[in-house]
């Protein structure tokens, strides 16, 4: 199964766990599986249906935004991640 | 060769540190003063020096060392730019504040000129390289977030040694006319569990204010 990758910044809501396995095929489906099983976490990440405009995903090390967007196509091994502007120095 | 360095706090003191060692000219602006609870991640800061503007202090250190820097307390504004980075061969941002990162980025955009943006919270962060030409800051995040800060959320002091450290290497690489990772940020999400950056390359996005209040 794909791993979304979960940044410092938002793993309270995922119980502190850094990498989440999901049942999906795009990268939608992955972010409606991590929903899913840490309610919430969809609305720090999405507006709708577009990625809010201070984070960016990444499957590898590529931009969705270079790909299909939320409709990129993810594989078992792939890993997700997830960039938010952070602002601490 | 000058640098200009927006913040002296905890990622500001090892950018500053090593930007004067490999012997560039440091500008180092920042308008706060060393308090008590920056102590445990800003080290170039002792007890001695609570209550001083960091930017000095943090000047005072690149002198103590050999290297050459002047510390300004001031906040660096797009209004005021001009006067401090017109001349520098790089800007690298290492402050607190999310609208600043923003500022710098697309000022150095418009003025075509290379600069880092680093930030660090907790147990990770990121560093971004940009160069003319190159996609940019706000190609990648398109507007400050609702962000949490390490005066709110905390850090975990060597974190931001190790983001400090990388944003220097880059702004080095930068000065010397090295732009292979414009366009690039590279990201630490847990230093407790990895040692190793993702290094993402990210496109210039058409629709880019910062490249289009440029052009």
């Amino acid at each position: 199964m794909p791993t979304v990758r979960i940044p410092g910044a938002l793993r309270a809501l995922t119980k502190n766990n850094a990498d989440v396995s999901v049942d999906a095929s795009t990268v939608r489906a992955a972010l409606t599986a991590l929903d899913r099983a840490h309610p919430g976490i969809a609305a720090k990440l999405l507006d709708g249906d577009k990625v809010k405009p201070f984070i960016r995903i990444c499957v590898g090390p590529e931009d969705i935004g270079a790909l299909q967007g939320l409709d990129t196509a993810v594989a078992a091994h792939d890993e997700i991640s997830i960039i938010p502007a952070i602002a601490g120095g | 060769m000058i640098a200009l360095v927006v913040g002296a706090g905890g990622l500001g003191g090892p950018l500053a540190l090593g930007l004067g060692a490999a012997g560039l000219d440091v500008r180092i602006v920042d308008p706060d003063l060393v308090e008590t609870s920056n102590l445990h991640r800003q080290i170039q800061f002792t007890a001695e020096h609570v209550g001083e503007p960091k930017a000095t202090v943090l000047a005072a250190e690149v002198l103590r060392r050999g290297g050459r820097a002047k510390g300004y307390r001031m906040r660096w504004t797009a209004e005021d730019a001009d006067d401090l980075s017109a001349d520098c061969a790089v800007v690298v941002e290492g402050s607190d504040d999310p609208a600043t990162k923003f500022a710098v980025a697309d000022w150095a955009v418009a003025h075509e000129k290379p600069y880092v943006i680093a930030a660090a919270l907790r147990y990770g962060g990121n560093a971004l390289a940009g160069a003319p030409g190159s996609s940019c800051y706000r190609c990648l995040f398109e507007e400050p977030a609702p962000a949490a800060t390490c005066a709110t959320a905390g850090v975990l002091g060597p974190v931001v040694g190790a983001i400090g450290g990388l944003a220097a290497a880059l702004a080095i690489g930068l000065a010397r006319g090295d732009a292979r990772y414009a366009g690039s940020i590279f990201v630490f999400d847990d230093l407790r569990r990895s040692h190793t950056p993702r290094v993402v390359r990210f496109e210039r996005r058409a629709d880019c204010p910062a490249h289009r209040k440029a052009s």
